[in-house]
């Protein structure tokens, strides 16, 4: 297993995309710095200019070409065979995703505070309380390790797809329209009313978990949920999600 | 000796669904033997290689070096190495990356590299790779860290003179090594060169399994004859129910009659100018093995 997760950073490392994609998270923290100038610096703060969503579409677009990059290449077979199970390929992805995701986390956090600092100066002082009765400080490590879950959960999705279709441009629409539109197909599933009580649970619900940790008050009529039950469903479908990739792939013909 | 069996395929049968793509294959790879796998396309070659590798569901018993290999299991493949249908590159990876990816001994890869001759490519984006190129990184990806068990699916294809040459020595130098190889290969003529036993397969069938000596002998099962009177001879054989093909200036027939044409010409007064065996060349042994076989 530390073998397949040693090829797999190896692989991940010496792509260009990992790189490229860790320079424009940057540049587009730094649009959103503009573009948010009238918001609650706080808030920008604790969202760490609303990284969270770029490292989502990043994600998507690594986790995807994770696996379509193997079939083009025909190098699932070799990876397959030198490992000594299944699972082990599948999980080692998963696992280095999840590390380049909390490595791109960490960057946000980092470029937050040098632009804190240096471009946009932000009064605010770090230890003052915000959201939760918490400092800000508080606020934005919660609110990045909350993250890590709504991100994963993600990934989990975009590998159970990357099973099902060869293709990684259709995963990436496919993830992308989960990603960005699950809230309304949430929305969607919750308007019968009856029902309500079982459908807060779906998975596109679950999706908004990071959003409501920064405006609980807005969301939660949305997600008819609070946040412990959203982190503990995320975690459940992550679990759920990785499962059914995992039996997927096992049946996959190569 | 069992203790020498490298890989051993017993009564394995793979599907796909309902559909069999292989039946009942039996056969060994003694150490240092290179087992040639012949069939047509479509006969079940690759789905065999697929199978040892333990990538396709399958029924029966595969073992590598006495450890069982299955779906899910493949802890017997550690001393495995296999390049199948295409090479396995990263094109994003230099060619020295590709293999440092699987290496575990930097010895043993920097060989591999100046046997094959790559070093003036090695540390170039594998993308910009000639179709000769990538076979060469494949063939070296899978013979790094000293394989017991060597698979290669058509690996000759698209290498030039020199380089076949060159992978045919190394294939022979890692075979006294005691390394096991299981190639398929369209160009027989080139398998014809390195390998010692031959695995004929058609129709997910195994049809015929022999030393490559043996196999050889199939060649000498024709005779060329010529008399100093053949058209008389011909009579004889026709009167005699012996089968004959005729040629300009001689006459083909079958091994099995040599003895009986011999009595007959002599008891004739018809003298014999020349007998010879009747070399065919592999191709056209193969070709007559699976003629025979659809009857």
């Amino acid at each position: 297993m530390i073998y397949s997760i040693k090829q797999e950073l190896y692989k991940l490392v010496h792509r260009k995309i990992t790189w490229i994609a860790a320079i424009i998270l940057f540049f587009l923290i730094l649009i959103t710095g503009f573009a948010l100038a009238d918001e609650s610096k706080k808030l920008i703060l604790t969202l760490t200019f609303d990284s969270s969503d770029f490292i989502m579409f990043i994600l998507v677009i690594v986790g995807a070409t994770c696996f379509s990059m193997e079939f083009q290449n025909n190098t699932i077979l070799t990876l397959l065979y030198k490992s000594s199970n299944k699972i082990y390929v599948y999980l080692s992805k998963y696992i280095v995703l999840f590390l380049y995701d909390v490595f791109l986390h960490l960057l946000a956090l980092f470029y937050t505070i040098c632009l804190r600092y240096t471009i946009f100066n932000y009064q605010v002082n770090w230890s003052e309380l915000y959201l939760y009765h918490q400092p800000v400080w508080l606020n934005m490590v919660t609110a990045s390790l909350i993250d890590l879950v709504t991100t994963m959960l993600i990934i989990a999705i975009v590998f159970l797809l990357s099973c099902l279709i060869n293709s990684s441009a259709i995963v990436i629409t496919a993830s992308l329209l989960i990603t960005f539109m699950g809230q309304s197909i949430s929305s969607d599933l919750m308007n019968g009313g009856k029902l309500v009580n079982i459908m807060k649970w779906n998975p596109f619900n679950m999706v908004d978990l990071t959003r409501q940790f920064g405006n609980y008050g807005m969301y939660v009529l949305t997600t008819h949920l609070n946040n412990q039950e959203l982190l503990m469903g995320s975690l459940v479908y992550i679990l759920i999600f990785v499962i059914a990739g995992y039996l997927i792939f096992r049946r996959k013909r190569f | 000796m069992r203790s020498s069996i490298a890989l051993q395929v017993d009564n394995v049968s793979t599907y796909v669904g309902r559909t069999v793509l292989v039946n009942n294959a039996t056969f060994d790879v003694k150490a240092g033997e290179i087992i040639g796998l012949i069939g047509p396309n479509g006969a079940g070659k690759t789905t065999i290689m697929k199978t040892i590798l333990g990538l396709m569901k399958f029924k029966g018993k595969i073992e590598v070096n006495g450890k069982n290999v299955s779906e899910n299991d493949h802890h017997a493949l550690t001393k495995v190495g296999a390049l199948i249908e295409h090479p396995a590159i990263y094109p994003f990876l230099t060619g020295m990356q590709n293999l440092t990816l699987y290496a575990h001994d930097q010895k043993d890869m920097a060989n591999l590299i100046s046997e094959l001759q790559m070093d003036s490519y090695i540390n170039n984006k594998a993308k910009g790779y000639s179709l000769g190129m990538k076979q060469k990184l494949g063939i070296a990806i899978a013979l790094l860290n000293q394989p017991q068990v060597v698979i290669l699916d058509e690996p000759m294809n698209g290498l030039d003179i020199e380089s076949t040459i060159r992978v045919r020595k190394l294939i022979k130098r890692y075979s006294d090594q005691g390394t096991a190889f299981l190639i398929s290969s369209h160009i027989l003529s080139e398998l014809q060169k390195v390998m010692t036993r031959v695995v004929l397969i058609s129709g997910g069938q195994i049809i015929l399994n022999k030393e490559v000596k043996e196999f050889e002998k199939i060649s000498h099962q024709k005779y060329h004859l010529t008399t100093e009177n053949n058209r008389l001879a011909k009579k004889i054989f026709a009167a005699y129910q012996i089968t004959f093909t005729e040629n300009e200036n001689y006459l083909i027939v079958s091994q099995n009659d040599i003895y009986k044409i011999e009595d007959l010409l002599f008891n004739e007064g018809v003298h014999l100018k020349e007998i010879l065996p009747l070399e065919a060349n592999l191709e056209r042994i193969v070709v007559d093995v699976l003629e025979k076989k659809r009857g």
